[in-house]
């Protein structure tokens, strides 16, 4: 019995070291913290094996998780005024950023909002805001977003619309 | 991780009241049976990440944890000192009232600090 769980153990702790996806490895964590658990059981240090099982099966698979959660997507924020289509640089714009997405192996999520620049501010859950004004696209960004200055790279070398775009840096606060 | 689903709404809202009966089992019989003041707590502590999951708002008054946990730590600091140096623990019944209170208090410390960890990573720590 304790043999079968110590070679669990080897697999699952090889698999999570191998594997190319993130949550998979987060998965097969979970999964070896469990079955290190059981072989605590069987040392007879059950005290120990709810702490592992609690800690480090449940608690720390959900909070990685979370972190990868927050750090898969990408969200983009598009205001437009009211009764005003969106342009055709704004989809090239769009394309533009698809493309950066893939190459940065990231989740894109446009939003096309007819709210303000303040009341999406105001959300704060965006990573840009693409805002156009007077055939003018001005895009705002966190500027302690490691992922921002990566974007404007991209964006002066591969984006060539005819349109001048403005990229301007907002530092928000660090304050909740 | 923002909509909540109906489903698993339901589920775990079926499970809540099991989760806290259990948390309080393992720390009440915490000087018996394997257990504790932290694991108890760290179950406890799951109480509030369910109902991260299953509850559209997400508002929770962090100070006021952080402010609970402050006056348990002082308590778990002053109740040895009271207890053990003045020598009041010379009947069992003390013993056993003295261990049952050092881990309701400790249980209840960490569920506030997980709690406080868990919220704080979700909701504010941004990339």
């Amino acid at each position: 019995m304790q043999q079968l769980f110590f070679l669990l153990m080897i697999i699952f702790s090889i698999l999570a070291v191998q594997t190319n996806i993130l949550r998979r490895a987060i998965i097969y964590l979970g999964v070896f913290s469990l079955i290190s658990s059981f072989t605590y059981l069987l040392y007879n240090a059950p005290d120990v094996a709810i702490a592992e099982a609690i800690i480090g099966s449940t608690l720390s698979t959900i909070l990685f998780l979370v972190a990868l959660k927050k750090y898969k997507i990408f969200r983009i924020y598009l205001t437009k005024t009211k009764g005003h289509h969106l342009s055709p640089n704004n989809n090239d714009l769009v394309n533009a950023l698809k493309k950066f997405v893939m190459k940065e192996e990231l989740e894109l999520d446009v939003i096309y909002t007819s709210h303000n620049l303040e009341e999406v501010l105001k959300l704060d859950d965006f990573d840009i805001i693409v805002e156009e004004k007077n055939d003018q696209l001005y895009i705002f960004g966190d500027g302690t977003n490691y992922h921002y200055e990566n974007l404007q790279k991209y964006l002066q070398e591969d984006f060539t619309g005819p349109v001048v775009y403005n990229c301007l840096i907002l530092e928000t606060g660090d304050d909740e | 991780m923002n909509n909540c689903d109906p489903i698993v709404a339901k589920t775990l809202s079926v499970a809540y009241p099991f989760i806290l009966l259990f948390g309080f089992y393992i720390i009440l019989n915490g000087h018996i049976t394997p257990g504790g003041g932290f694991q108890g707590g760290a179950v406890l502590a799951a109480i509030f990440i369910i109902r991260y999951l299953i509850t559209p708002e997400k508002n929770i008054d962090l100070k006021r944890l952080q402010i609970i946990e402050k006056v348990l730590y002082l308590c778990i600091m002053l109740l040895p000192i009271l207890l053990i140096f003045n020598q009041m623990l010379a009947f069992d019944w003390m013993k056993q009232f003295y261990l049952v209170s050092m881990n309701t208090l400790i249980g209840i410390k960490v569920c506030c600090g997980l709690t406080i960890i868990f919220y704080r990573f979700v909701l504010f720590e941004s990339r």
